[in-house]
């Protein structure tokens, strides 16, 4: 791993055990200054207990970690005034109204004037369009509201570092898409580091990606780079029509690594693993039109998907069965 | 999102950070709701209706004699009624950080820049503030004005005001015994029945072991009574005052210690 010195949070071997269960083991992350983080893993995988770290709502068994230089431990309360959080399942106090709630967490970081609190609250009311129920009790807030209001709470300090544990998970697909707006929004004065599971959404806005399974750190990368794989730079061909001396062609060809027929594609489609890549680009598609019996109908890279990518290693790492 | 208005970086430092925005949610979770109004008719009710019945039917029974009658009030006012208020405290208060932990709100509020004391100490000193002026001080004043009712005569101010203070004493403990056991136990139950056991151990240890009032705040109503009564205390009242007030320290300092060690 790359040490930067622009690095927001950076931890060394941080662990944390529960009555003797491991939940997270010598975790070594470092998330750089404006980036959009998200942080992957499956159910159980440590990745609330690492931000719960973070805040200090835990304490680390064993390592440390550090968030703008702070000891996440020692300086807890400077860790915290850089931070806006939103909470897996946000919960407020049934009695207050979303107007409250935000005054409220704003209090926590400014002292005044109220005029100027006020403001910040109406603004913030706006961009999580809350404006029109600003007044109501939060007691009746739906789920997408309650979320709306933690994005609300956890951005209205303008944080240099905003934390958000599964964002999207109870928002519909337009709530999901006002989330993602506001991330990339954040991005230009923040870093945003986020769990989630939803990997469309981080493929969609995330410039680096860490996984974690069983408590353990088993990928960190920009996402681009995660997303080429260990596989190399593959083609996908769609082809009708007479193919396997189009295939046996191609085989021949040492640029080509390997032919193999994608699944669920009745042989219809192949994916061209190759060594070269320019090579591949100027004479792969030459090779096969070489053949008049056979048509091509789809070329180009193989793009793969992040879900494709966190199945690999998941599994790989023992947790596919 | 830019405010037209400069906003000032909060300063405080150490454990005063978060205090008083955590006492004016607290101020607020009891002045700003029904709550206030709740207890305000509870205890009306509880303490001078009681007091009202058995002001009436002392009148009768000791034929009218007020400074009989006035005697009685007073010791129901501080024995019984305070039984009532003490055992308010408990429930009122019991859910004041079992409640916060088991809704999820308490994970929320430490993940913003406030320690984990102002957070446990706006608690204590609002609920008790808060409480004290409901369920003490204005059944108190109703008091005064029921003693003129059932007796013509008003109790003497001051000697009242000494088991007044008494009574806030007692008070004060049970509140730090039940926000310490609200930080030790995880659900409503442990909290208020050790507390509540507690509270009745007093009526019935202090008989078996007279002694034990000198260590604990079980003596503190009779001495409220006798002071409210212009009555001689005994020469160490003194002592039962000091370790009941060493126990509400002591009790405050176990929340906060362990606290601060708690994970959310």
């Amino acid at each position: 791993m790359q040490v930067t010195d622009d690095a927001v949070i950076r931890t060394h071997k941080l662990s944390k055990a529960f009555n003797g269960v491991q939940a997270l083991k010598s975790l070594d992350l470092e998330v750089r200054r404006n980036s959009i983080f998200g942080f992957l893993g499956p159910n159980g995988a440590g990745k609330t207990t690492t931000i719960k770290l973070l805040l200090g709502l835990v304490r680390p068994t064993s390592g440390s970690a550090e968030v703008f230089g702070h000891d996440i431990v020692g300086d807890t309360i400077d860790v915290r005034r850089r931070i806006g959080y939103l909470v897996q399942d946000p919960r407020y106090y049934d009695y207050m109204s979303a107007r409250e709630i935000l005054r409220f967490t704003a209090r926590f970081f400014y002292s005044g004037p109220a005029q100027g609190i006020e403001e910040r609250v109406q603004d913030t009311l706006d961009i999580i369009g809350l404006a029109d129920k600003a007044d109501r009790p939060v007691k009746g807030f739906s789920g997408g509201e309650r979320q709306r209001l933690g994005i609300g709470q956890a951005q209205v300090n303008q944080p240099d570092l905003l934390i958000l544990d599964e964002p999207a998970a109870s928002l519909d697909p337009m709530g999901r898409r006002d989330v993602l707006a506001i991330m990339e929004r954040l991005r230009e004065r923040a870093t945003v580091f986020y769990s989630t599971h939803i990997l469309d959404d981080v493929q969609r806005v995330s410039d680096t990606v860490a996984i974690l399974n069983q408590g353990e750190l088993i990928a960190q990368a920009p996402i681009a780079e995660l997303l080429a794989g260990s596989r190399g730079t593959v083609y996908a061909v769609e082809v009708r029509g007479e193919s396997a001396a189009v295939r046996a062609r191609l085989e021949s060809q040492p640029w080509v690594v390997d032919v193999q027929v994608a699944p669920d594609t009745d042989g219809a489609e192949w994916h061209v693993s190759v060594s070269d890549a320019s090579a591949a680009e100027e004479q792969l598609l030459r090779v096969m039109l070489a053949d008049e019996r056979t048509t091509v109908t789809r070329f180009g890279p193989l793009a793969y998907k992040l879900e494709d990518v966190f199945m690999d290693l998941v599994e790989g790492n023992g947790n596919g069965s | 999102m830019a405010a037209s208005v400069p906003l000032e970086v909060s300063s405080d430092r150490g454990w005063l950070v978060g205090f008083r925005n955590m006492v004016g949610k607290e101020w607020a979770s009891w002045w700003s709701t029904r709550r206030w109004l709740v207890h305000l008719v509870l205890w009306l009710v509880v303490i001078n209706g009681f007091l009202f019945l058995v002001g009436t039917d002392e009148s009768i029974a000791r034929g009218n004699n007020p400074y009989s009658t006035m005697s009685e009030l007073l010791q129901v006012f501080f024995l019984v009624c305070g039984l009532f208020a003490l055992i308010g405290m408990v429930v009122t208060t019991q859910s004041d950080v079992v409640g916060e932990r088991q809704l999820g709100t308490a994970e929320w509020v430490l993940s913003k820049p406030v320690s984990r004391p102002a957070f446990l100490l706006s608690k204590q000193l609002v609920s008790g503030v808060s409480f004290l002026f409901l369920a003490l001080l204005i059944p108190s004043v109703v008091f005064f004005l029921q003693t003129m009712i059932h007796t013509a005569l008003q109790p003497p101010l001051v000697p009242f005001l000494k088991g007044v203070g008494f009574h806030v004493l007692h008070l004060w403990f049970y509140l730090s015994f039940t926000l310490v056991l609200g930080v030790l136990f995880r659900t409503r139950g442990p909290v208020s029945g050790v507390a509540i056991g507690s509270l009745f151990a007093g009526l019935i240890l202090p008989n078996m072991v007279p002694s034990v009032v000198m260590w604990t705040p079980w003596g503190l109503s009779q001495l409220a009574v006798r002071a409210a009564q212009e009555r001689p205390l005994p020469e160490d009242w003194l002592w039962p005052v000091a370790t009941t007030v060493l126990w509400i320290l002591l009790w405050v300092l176990i929340a906060l210690w362990k606290f601060e060690r708690e994970e959310f």
